[in-house]
């Protein structure tokens, strides 16, 4: 700990002489120490942690900002947890609104929902059947086969009296062409 | 993996600002306080004296219970800038109320040894409010100038920055309307002076929840 505290407060001085090699190695340690801190904080504030490289830079940027509010002549480390933690509590009150907006559900949008159609099982079947008939005679048994009437491989491969490796070669060829087709007719 | 690039692309371009910063430091900051509030008090006390002249006492050179409300207001100003430079520099020192203490003291004795006998609330009917609201009145500029000043620091917590600021500019304010006030009181001054000093604080923390986040 004294050890951290006299290296990275002579790493500090040396940043006011204009030392940028010693203050980009006082960066990098200090954004190590603050990505497993922050990790662990916002695990426990129950805030999501793939926001943590964002807070981490947040920090770096805010001490980045205020590095001449500290005085060389006291200790480092206090500062540091300071300037973190108004910083954390700054992006964690942040998160947790967007988190509020999120969830929440008006009046407007629950009417819409009960209000919505619902979906028509033979409408999705008749959908299906659509997107099979693009597909070559192979690869439409094999899909029907295995994806609808859900066959195994064995059983599909003895059917159409083929092997179980050119089974699985047409079905995963056909389930790239649907999904290239999905994609092509949902796109805006 | 992509995130983890970034923050080093943005440790790259911080490094490369090395020694580009306020080289003045605490130091340097502590020295612009103590100026901008010298030169606010300049401003109030000129504005108090061409809005509401010279009070009786000081025309009459009666000086007494003018010292005691000067000096008293005085003090809370030094315990006000020492907190101020505290809320402003992250791990300068503890926010303690001591720091107000003298002051306190000192408004304290002079209303418990006051044997003039003068009313609670003033000369007359107006005293209060009129001098509550010429404290605020005084209170502004310095207010104004403290906030810009604290933004040059880091404070970490903000409304509570800015009602130290308040509590300074109100003490500054108050020290210059004392040139004007005709009211000596002991009890007066102990009681409304500070009050209207802590509702130029509140204006300060409410006013800093914004001006002083960063």
């Amino acid at each position: 700990m004294t050890v951290r505290e006299d290296h990275w407060a002579a790493a500090m001085r040396a940043e006011r002489r204009g030392d940028a090699a010693a203050y980009e190695v006082l960066l990098r340690e200090i954004a190590v120490m603050l990505r497993r801190l922050i990790r662990s904080r916002l695990a426990r504030a129950g805030l999501g942690v793939e926001e943590t490289e964002d807070v981490v830079q947040e920090i770096l940027i805010g001490l980045h900002g205020k590095r001449h509010t500290w005085d060389a002549a006291r200790p480092f480390m206090p500062w540091l947890f300071t300037i973190t933690r108004y910083k954390f509590i700054d992006a964690s009150r942040r998160l947790s609104r967007e988190a509020k907006r999120r969830v929440n559900l008006t009046m407007e949008e629950m009417t819409e929902i009960f209000e919505a159609p619902i979906e028509d099982p033979d409408r999705t079947l008749s959908d299906i059947d659509r997107y099979l008939a693009d597909l070559p005679q192979g690869q439409r048994q094999v899909v029907r086969a295995l994806g609808v009437d859900g066959a195994t491989v064995r059983a599909t491969a003895e059917q159409l009296q083929t092997s179980e490796g050119s089974v699985r070669v047409s079905y995963h060829r056909a389930l790239r062409r649907l999904m290239a087709k999905s994609q092509r007719e949902n796109a805006p | 993996m992509v995130s983890t690039l970034n923050t080093n692309d943005l440790i790259g371009s911080l490094a490369r600002q090395a020694g580009s910063g306020r080289v003045a430091g605490p130091r340097g900051f502590n020295t612009v306080l103590i100026v901008a509030a010298l030169c606010s008090f300049t401003i109030s006390v000129a504005l108090v004296l061409a809005v509401f002249g010279v009070g009786p006492d000081f025309a009459a050179g009666h000086h007494a219970p003018l010292i005691y409300k000067i000096v008293s207001m005085l003090m809370l100003s030094a315990g006000g800038l020492l907190l101020a430079s505290r809320a402003a520099l992250p791990g300068s020192g503890r926010l303690t109320l001591m720091a107000l203490l003298p002051a306190a003291v000192l408004l304290a004795f002079r209303a418990a040894t006051d044997q003039s006998g003068l009313s609670v609330l003033g000369a007359e009917t107006i005293s209060v409010p009129g001098c509550i609201l010429a404290i605020l009145i005084a209170s502004v500029v310095p207010l104004t100038i403290l906030i810009g000043v604290l933004r040059l620091g880091a404070s970490t917590r903000p409304a509570l920055a800015g009602a130290i600021a308040g509590m300074l500019a109100g003490a500054l304010g108050a020290a210059a309307y004392s040139l004007a006030c005709k009211n000596d009181g002991g009890m007066f001054v102990a009681i409304w002076y500070p009050l209207a000093v802590l509702l130029v604080a509140a204006l300060g923390a409410v006013i800093a929840r914004r001006a002083l986040a960063w």
